[in-house]
Order: C-alpha cells, then structure tokens, then sequence
C-alpha cells in the first residue's frame, strides 16, 4: 500500500514557521503587492477569496485587499522540504517526494510487523509533522501512487481517507475525468463523446479504447482503472561526511600535519564505512595562521573507502601544498558520495567492474600533473595563416 | 575450415584440454586506419584493439602522418588522445581529414612517467585510440612501463600505436603484436617537375594476427591534402 502525504505549499509553511500569527489569516507569497510578479501560492483564506497561483500580484491584491504578501524565502521552504521527507524517512527509507510541492509518498508494505495496525501509524506519522513543521497533514492510503494521491486530495487533516485494493475501482468510477492527467485533445475528445466520469471510462473494454484513443492514450486508461505504473523512487537524505581538527599550538611541520591528517582520514573512513558509502573526492581545508586558507582537492578514480586509501591521495597534495603560514586548523569534507559496493573485485568481472568518465580522467591527471598536460586543440579558419594564430590550444 | 576439420579439433579439444589444436591466431576486433592499402597490410583489417602497434623508421618515413590519419579517423567514431612527446601534432593536418577534434585529447607530457600514466588513465576510462608519439631521446624506462600498459589497453579495448623514431628496443619488439616498418623510397615528380609526394615502402616486420612479411608501397602526397 501506498501512503500520500499532503501539506500545504512548503513554502507557505515556512512563512507560518517564521511568523505564527499569519496563520489562519490571508497569506499571498511571490512577492509584495505593488512589485511585477505573480502569485507562488497562497493560503487557503486567500484562496476562497479567489486569488489562485500564477495570478499576477497586483491582480491578487484586488481579489483579496486585507491579504499579507510576502516573497518567498527560498531557502527557509527548503528547510521545510527537507525537515518533511526526512520526519517520513524515519518511518521507512522508502519516502518519494512527489511532483506537487509538499506531497510527498511513503511505502507502507514494510511496516506492517512494526505498525500492525495502520491507524496508529497514520496518527502517529502526523503527530510526527505535526512536531516537526507545525502542520497535520491530510493523509490518503492506497494501492498506488495516484489512487492515493487522489484519496490525500480527498482527506482532511484529522481523517485520513483509505482505499482498499478491491475497492479502488468502485472509488474512482464516481470521481470525473478531470482528476485524470489528460491533455487538452483528449479531454474535449471524452466529452465529445460524453464520457465525465472515470466510472463512463471504466466501462469501455481496453481494446476498443486503444482502438478508438490509441496507445498512448493507454496509460490513461491504466490510471482510471487504478494501476499506475510509476515506481516510487526513494529520496535519500543528503549526507555530510567532514572531520576537522583545531591545531593548538598551530602546526608549521609536514611531519606532524601528516599524521593528524592520517588521523582525521581514518574518522571519515570510519563514517564513509558505517553508511556504506565511498567518496571520490575529498576536499582539504588548511586554516593558516595569518594568512588566507588553502582548498585542496584529492579526486579518486573510484568510491574510496579505507582510510589507507584516503590518506594516499591525500598525502603528495599536503606535501605539494603551497602553505606559507602555520596552520591553525585542518578539515576533511568527502564530497561526491557513491555507493562503495561499485566496486567489484578484478576476478569476478571485467576491469574492476567500474568506469571512470573521460572528463574525471582528465580532471585527475591535470589536478595531478598540471593543467597544460592534457589540451585540445582548435582550429580558427578566419585567422591569421600562422600556425600559432590559427591553432588554439586550451587545457581540456 | 571444412565442418570434418573443425568436427576433429572439436573431438581432441574434448580429450586433451582446450589447448590442442586451435587456430594460430584467434580472431582479434580491428579499428581501421582510413587507408585501405594499409589495412590489406596488416592481414586482419586495421589496427588490432586491445594491442600495440609500433610504427617505426628514420625520420621523414611518413609513419606519422599515417599514425595522424589513423586518428581522424578513429575522432569520428568516439574519443581519441594523441601522447605528444616530440610536440609534432599539426591538429590543421587532422582537419583536412575530417577529424572531430571536440573528440581529440592532446597529452604533451614533461616525462615518460606523466605520459604513460596519462595512456593508463585515459584507456581506462574509455579512449578508443591512443597515438604515443616517441621522441628518439625520450623512451628510457618504456619497457618497465610497457607491461602494465598493455594490460590496461586489452582490459580497456583500446588501441594504442606507438611511433619511434629509429629501430626500436628489443623490449619494445617483444610486446608489439604489430611492427611495421617504414622506409623512404623516393620523391616522386610530375611530368611538368612539380613534386607529386614522396614514395614509401612499409614492411611488416612482425604480425602476432596474420602472416608476417608483407610489403607496400604508396606516395604519401605532397602537399599534403
């Protein structure tokens, strides 16, 4: 079974989260009333007194004149997509976030040993919400993807609405067409001929549907009848892997910088271990004494893991680095994590069954060997007839 | 190969192990080089995959001309790199051939050390053709890095032709499955005394595919096309 989440725009929720009392109260966000722009969403207040998205903002001040307008903090609705997904993840790994912001879908199948009763899981999934962004969310419970999508549309926040695979037909045959996702010709098409309810669609055998709307129009059909053949890809919370490490009394002796990066390079092996990750690039920071901090970067052909790994590639970068003051602090960040089962041993299957992209190649051997080694070459034909002027070399 | 022959081979194939009777050269996958004559040389079609190919002779033989023709061709399938030891490449030359030089890596490395690591890291990543062009002063250490170099290019399916200035090592001999030989015959001359290009003799000297000791000859043209 298929659980959908629905909440209002995250957007709108980080304005609640900012500002309680707008709550209950008009709210149009997109931008302040008198500037150019049009309407990013708005509250269900404002909503009933006509304002709707994409409306233009002076429009949407006539339509509700008490309304609050505010811009969108897009990094605060960020905040709120991402607190949203990952208060689902910790149900189950198996969270989608769904096309409409502030949808999001859960797998249920997994949980019914844990959540033999699937009321207290959807109270307890709410409360969850309800704790981490202020919001009840309206909840539906389905076998797929839209039919839950539509049962969420159709709930409230205190009343979750649930269709039972045997009952999905009978659900949606009283629901009309325009719940289904319907291009404009087949729309006029079915109501040409007279069919407004899914319930009109369901009647129709498939072949003859197929023969009268043709192949694509197929899927369509599918929904109607409750099989959605999307597959609910799971969102994967964004994961930071760093160590860093403050140098009292601040360090000026390679020796010395060396083995605290060993040290730190075993506790991001430690962490890259315990998720099951590997990195291909680590970036190093170098705080100096009185002098601007250096990055470096080490690249790797494969996901790496062990921290002898890690310190190989870290080491000739520190001893290269062009430190001119005592060190105050070393950081590690592992960058570009990738699952490290890619790599499989040389025995089992051809190369070591992973394949470096031509562009990380070249970015490698110019990180290792200097931008100039690998170029490409261009030829200007409205230049000068000189070699030199017609022939452009540029790193690569 | 009669079906009785192969029936035969099949039967003491069963009884003696894999190893018994089997063909002198199993079929090898081939990059053509874009000049017919020079494919019908090689006995197999082109340049072998997955193998060196050494092109040797003094210089002005016209080897790198060919190895520089044998890589426009090869840009227009899919990516290429040239090793460019000497600073030789002449990417105007590659573009009267229709090269696709977006598909083009030059590698001018500062030592042997940069470049045979540059051919290990590109072949793996998918190069299709490797151009490493030797200068004569330049190969000290080639043999130790040879070994490693091969098995990259057979487990990457890549080709990899090398030009030498002079005679090559015996090191060198040993881990080519392909030498060919280049030799300046003569300058060829129209009839009016313009120059018409320069006539070259190439030999294979050694063929691990097909036979070995066949001879060409063709006029590299002059200017060049």
């Amino acid at each position: 079974m298929i659980c959908c989440i629905r909440t209002p725009h995250p957007s709108l929720v980080a304005a609640w989260l900012e500002t309680p009392a707008l709550r209950g109260r008009p709210l149009i966000l997109g931008g302040l009333a008198h500037e150019r722009g049009s309407v990013t969403t708005a509250s269900i207040q404002a909503r009933t007194q006509g304002v709707v998205e994409g409306m233009s903002l002076n429009q949407a001040q006539q339509f509700a004149p008490d309304a609050t307008f505010q811009p969108v903090d897009e990094e605060a609705t960020a905040r709120v997509r991402q607190s949203l997904l990952l208060t689902l993840h910790h149900f189950t790994p198996d969270v989608a976030a769904g096309e409409v912001p502030g949808c999001a879908f859960l797998r249920l199948d997994r949980l019914v040993l844990r959540w033999p009763d699937r009321a207290q899981l959807l109270v307890a999934i709410s409360h969850a919400l309800d704790v981490a962004i202020h919001v009840r969310p309206a909840i539906g419970v389905a076998s797929s993807m839209f039919v839950s999508k539509i049962a969420a549309e159709r709930a409230t926040a205190g009343a979750p609405v649930a269709v039972e695979p045997e009952q999905t037909r009978a659900y949606l045959a009283r629901l009309p067409i325009d719940v289904l996702p319907l291009d404009d010709d087949l729309r006029e098409y079915l109501e040409l001929l007279g069919l407004k309810t899914i319930g009109r669609l369901q009647a129709i055998s498939r072949p003859a549907f197929r023969r009268q709307f043709g192949l694509k129009a197929l899927d369509i059909y599918d929904l109607a009848l409750g099989t959605d053949r999307r597959r609910l890809r799971a969102w994967r919370p964004a994961v930071r892997i760093e160590a860093s490490e403050p140098l009292e009394p601040p360090v000026d002796n390679t020796e010395a910088l060396q083995f605290i990066a060993r040290a730190l390079a075993e506790q991001v092996s430690a962490s890259l271990l315990s998720q099951g990750l590997g990195t291909r690039a680590i970036r190093i920071t170098l705080n100096q004494e009185s002098a601007p901090a250096l990055v470096v970067e080490a690249r790797f052909a494969y996901p790496v893991t062990t921290a002898g790994e890690l310190f190989d590639g870290i080491r000739p970068r520190l001893l290269r680095a062009s430190i001119t003051a005592p060190l105050e602090r070393i950081t590690l960040r592992a960058g570009r994590l990738e699952p490290a089962y890619v790599r499989q041993p040389g025995l089992l299957v051809r190369r070591d069954g992973f394949k470096e992209s031509i562009a990380d190649a070249v970015a490698r051997l110019q990180e290792e060997y200097g931008p100039s080694l690998v170029q490409r070459a261009e030829v200007r034909r409205d230049a000068a007839p000189l070699p030199d002027h017609r022939i452009l070399w540029k790193p690569a | 190969m009669s079906d009785h022959l192969q029936q035969a081979i099949t039967v003491l194939q069963t009884r003696f192990g894999s190893a018994a009777p089997r063909p002198a050269a199993p079929p090898c996958p081939v990059r053509p080089s874009g000049i017919p004559e020079l494919d019908a040389l090689t006995g197999i079609g082109g340049w072998p995959v997955g193998r060196l190919s050494l092109l040797a002779g003094p210089r002005g033989s016209g080897k790198r001309t060919l190895a520089q023709r044998s890589i426009a061709v090869a840009s227009r399938e899919g990516p290429v790199a040239y090793i460019d030891f000497p600073s030789r490449l002449d990417p105007e030359f590659l573009n009267r051939f229709n090269a696709r030089l977006d598909h083009l890596l030059v590698v001018r490395p500062k030592s042997l050390r940069e470049g045979m690591a540059s051919v290990r890291v590109l072949a793996r990543a998918g190069v299709d053709m490797i151009c490493i062009d030797l200068s004569r002063t330049g190969s000290a250490g080639l043999d130790a890095e040879l070994p490693h170099l091969l098995h990259r290019a057979a487990e990457a399916e890549c080709t990899l032709l090398l030009v030498y200035d002079a005679d090559a090592d015996d090191a060198i001999r040993y881990y080519a499955s392909l030498i060919l030989s280049f030799r300046r015959s003569a300058w060829v001359f129209r009839r009016n005394g313009d120059l018409e290009g320069l006539q070259v003799d190439a030999t294979v000297v050694k063929n691990r595919l097909a036979p070995p000791g066949l001879k060409k000859q063709w006029i590299v043209p002059y200017p060049i096309p």
